[in-house]
């Protein structure tokens, strides 16, 4: 039959036309990722020698090849075709329903007409394409792999890692040639720390302090502003031994890098708070912490610290030292408490000496020291100290108690803050109280006027914003205005 | 008659009809030609929209265009089914004997306008529930059926709801579309003013008969549906329910109950007559698309949250459409799939 032979011929057209945007289609996807194998490929061209290009060619043209085939199989169906036709020419559905409708024996007067209709405008389509060209996403992106093999591949192949240990051996020879030539220079240069040495702990650089901190302090601090000095060779005749002298003796007044000042030490921390420091990396004084061996490093890092000069504790320490070698703990114990006192002494009268007040002067009312526990002042743990507890060690503290014996002003009052009323009967009913204990005796530090009026407008912005409970606003209200009538 | 003949000849009374009506009501071409669309597929139309829009003059224009009897009832609360169907009366024959003698009412027409359907109760609104699926009454034991063809056109308005009863779910759904009256552009407002204040008698010619009618309603059913096309509908149908699997997620969340088959069978019927109307003899995917809100809104019920959050169901409803399309492979890129 004429009539559907024609729609036939135009479902024909239009699934090969389908068929061949499928082979575009996936052709394109199939080079893109063998493009991306053939650049792995490539990216180890030295071990594939120059099979390489080859073999990264052929799984371009596979992948491509493959896609194209995929693409080809594919089947289309007449409906989807007829309705592909449909969308793209706007026949309205016509082409699908008369497909439909023209192999049913059923069919209406109406079918006919539609089958008449759609052949009509089907003869008048004008020739072009129902299926448009869709580029995957993948295939998008093709340019980059595709630009990528071919630098690749006209690169000189990128070196592999060998897999085996660097030749140390070899290195060092290489190494010894500048040594010959220049002298002792480089091996010198060579004896420089190395960056492990570098790393070390903080509590070694402490213990290398002392050594520069030794007897030959005076002889050294000219040394050290020579490093720093300009040497001005400038006015000098050219003398590349002296020269090379010159730079060797810097050198090895840099290697001595423990004799430079160690600032965080020396001028942020006291050597008591460094004692401090030192006894909490040790896991503390308690008495039934501390063991001979702890108590032999804090002696040691005492003495290290006393060498500095200006120590009036040094001898304590060096008694405890001794004491410890000969295996008297106790005696040892006692020389540290001793020379801690001391060390205490020194660093507040250097405080006070620079006009600083610390924070334990201020709790105690300017200098009126009591020789009790502290505790209590002071917040981060670079203001803790040991206090002066004398309990703290035992046997020697009034107290057998490892924590010591309350204060005389906690025995008179076990209350530092208390808070005592009685209720009032006026107008409104009241309640006045009075604070008890040590912060009753204290004036107040605002003035009761001048700061009334503040809190007033802070209470009716707070209840004008509902950040108080509605119950609570009455009552909030008669306070203030019991305080007015007062 | 060839086919050709016979859809032109639709054709030409659709737009002859359409145009007589225009000559009164200015504008709401949309509606007249759903309110049309309705008619000729067989079923009944619902408006609704505020007062003073056209909706009752729209009806009575086109019952004028038509050589059909006309009767409009005006719902009020104290309004009985009797007053609608009818009543048996005692009549006195010549013969001195008396019987029982059924007097028609108001449904026994081929055109019906219910006016304010909501404004009577569920019982009196009931009694247009047999007359509108069945084309029959029954009263008094006997069934009786209305003239052929049979029209309903009720109008609601949304606005004033104090003392009103919302039509049950069984009555909306007998309506084959609901349509929204809304409001005319300012150049259809000066137009609506020059030819309702002057002295110019608009005189509406009467084109078509009720053969005519029932004519071309045979004509419509006989427009053939492609398979993708009818699979379209049922699925649009079916994605209005938020239980089925493909749902979009607006239905899932606002709807809680989907349209019925009767749903499905307006849209089809709708775009049929559509086709027809755009010299078309097959049913397009557009034809489901333009006519999908007026056959469903009203067939989808909300749940409290959609009511809540007062959800739009014609945007449901093209939210539908959209995922229905979408499920029967429909997008441009089918043919890589």
């Amino acid at each position: 039959m004429a009539s559907s032979d024609t729609l036939e011929r135009l479902v024909r057209r239009v699934a090969a036309q389908v068929r061949r945007r499928r082979i575009e289609h996936y052709a394109l996807r199939g080079a893109f990722w063998a493009c991306l194998v053939a650049v792995l490929l490539l990216a180890f061209k030295a071990a594939l020698a120059g099979w390489a290009p080859l073999l990264a060619g052929g799984v371009v043209a596979v992948g491509a090849l493959g896609g194209a085939l995929w693409g080809g199989i594919k089947r289309t169906s007449v409906a989807d075709a007829a309705r592909l036709a449909d969308r793209a020419w706007g026949l309205e559905d016509r082409v699908a329903t008369a497909v439909d409708w023209a192999g049913r024996s059923e069919r209406g007067p109406l079918v006919d007409a539609l089958i008449a209709d759609t052949l009509q405008r089907v003869e008048a389509l004008p020739p072009r394409a129902a299926a448009r060209r869709v580029i995957p996403r993948d295939g998008r992106f093709l340019p980059i792999p595709l630009a990528l093999a071919l630098v690749l591949a006209l690169a000189p192949p990128i070196p592999l890692p060998s897999g085996r240990l660097p030749d140390f051996l070899a290195s060092g020879v290489e190494e010894e040639q500048p040594e010959q030539r220049s002298g002792s220079m480089l091996t010198d240069e060579r004896s420089r720390p190395t960056p492990k040495d570098r790393l070390k702990a903080p509590s070694f650089e402490e213990k290398e302090f002392a050594t520069r901190a030794g007897g030959t302090g005076a002889a050294m601090s000219g040394d050290l502003s020579a490093v720093f000095k300009d040497t001005a060779l400038s006015g000098q005749r050219p003398d590349f031994q002296s020269f090379l002298k010159k730079g060797d003796d810097r050198l090895k007044m840099l290697e001595q890098a423990d004799r430079l000042p160690d600032l965080q030490s020396d001028f942020t921390t006291s050597q008591y708070k460094m004692m401090f420091r030192k006894s909490k990396a040790l896991g503390g004084l308690r008495p039934d912490q501390i063991s001979p061996q702890k108590l032999r490093e804090l002696l040691e890092e005492m003495e290290r610290l006393g060498r500095k000069g200006g120590a009036n504790w040094q001898g304590d320490a060096a008694e405890g030292m001794e004491a410890m070698e000969g295996g008297q703990s106790d005696r040892g114990m006692a020389a540290m408490q001793r020379a801690l006192d001391k060390m205490r002494a020194q660093d507040e009268a250097a405080r006070s000496g620079k006009g600083l007040k610390g924070g334990r002067e201020n709790s105690r009312g300017g200098g009126n020291r009591d020789k009790r526990v502290g505790g209590g002042e002071g917040g981060g743990p670079d203001d803790q100290d040991f206090g002066e507890g004398e309990g703290l060690l035992p046997g020697k503290g009034r107290s057998s108690s490892p924590k010591g014996e309350a204060t005389q002003r906690l025995r008179g009052s076990p209350y530092d803050v208390g808070v005592e009323g009685e209720s009032r009967r006026g107008r409104k009913d009241g309640y006045d109280t009075n604070m008890t204990g040590r912060a009753g005796q204290m004036g107040s530090r605002l003035q009761y006027l001048g700061v009334i009026g503040q809190y007033r407008k802070m209470m009716e912005d707070s209840i004008a914003r509902e950040s108080v409970p509605r119950d609570f606003h009455e009552q909030i209200k008669d306070y203030f205005q019991a305080l007015d009538e007062r | 008659m060839t086919q050709d003949t016979r859809v032109q000849d639709f054709i030409a009374a659709f737009e002859g009809l359409r145009a007589e009506v225009e000559k009164v009501i200015v504008g709401h071409r949309e509606i007249i030609d759903h309110v049309l669309i309705g008619m000729f597929a067989g079923g009944h139309v619902l408006l609704e929209g505020a007062p003073g829009l056209g909706k009752t003059l729209l009806v009575k224009t086109l019952a004028e265009g038509l050589e059909l009897s006309f009767s409009r009832i005006q719902f009020t609360p104290d309004l009985m089914p009797a007053d609608i169907i009818g009543t048996n009366i005692i009549v006195e024959d010549a013969d001195g004997r008396k019987h029982f003698q059924f007097q028609q009412g108001p449904i026994f027409a081929h055109i019906l306008l219910a006016d304010e359907i909501n404004r009577a109760t569920p019982k009196t609104q009931s009694a247009l529930l047999e007359g509108m699926q069945e084309a029959s009454v029954t009263t008094g034991g006997a069934s009786r059926p209305l003239p052929s063809p049979f029209f309903v056109l009720a109008t609601q308005n949304p606005i004033e709801m104090e003392g009103t009863y919302p039509l049950p779910e069984a009555q909306l759904d007998r309506f084959l579309f609901k349509l929204r009256v809304r409001y005319p552009a300012i150049e259809e407002l000066n137009a609506i003013i020059d030819r309702t204040t002057q002295v110019r008698p608009v005189r509406v010619e009467r084109v078509m008969s009720g053969s005519n009618v029932l004519a071309f309603r045979e004509l419509i059913r006989e427009v053939p549906i492609a398979d993708h096309v009818r699979a379209l509908a049922s699925t649009i149908i079916m994605a209005t329910h938020p239980m089925w699997e493909h749902s979009p997620e607006s239905a899932r969340r606002f709807i809680r109950y989907g349209a019925s088959p009767r749903g499905a069978q307006a849209l089809v019927l709708g775009a049929k007559v559509r086709a027809l109307t755009q010299g078309r003899f097959n049913v397009s995917v557009d034809d489901l698309r333009a006519l999908a809100a007026p056959a469903l809104r009203h067939r989808i019920i909300l749940n409290f949250e959609g009511e809540a959050e007062g959800v739009d169901t014609d945007t449901l409803v093209g939210q539908v459409v959209e995922r229905a399309e979408a499920v029967t492979v429909q997008g441009k890129e089918a043919f890589v799939r």
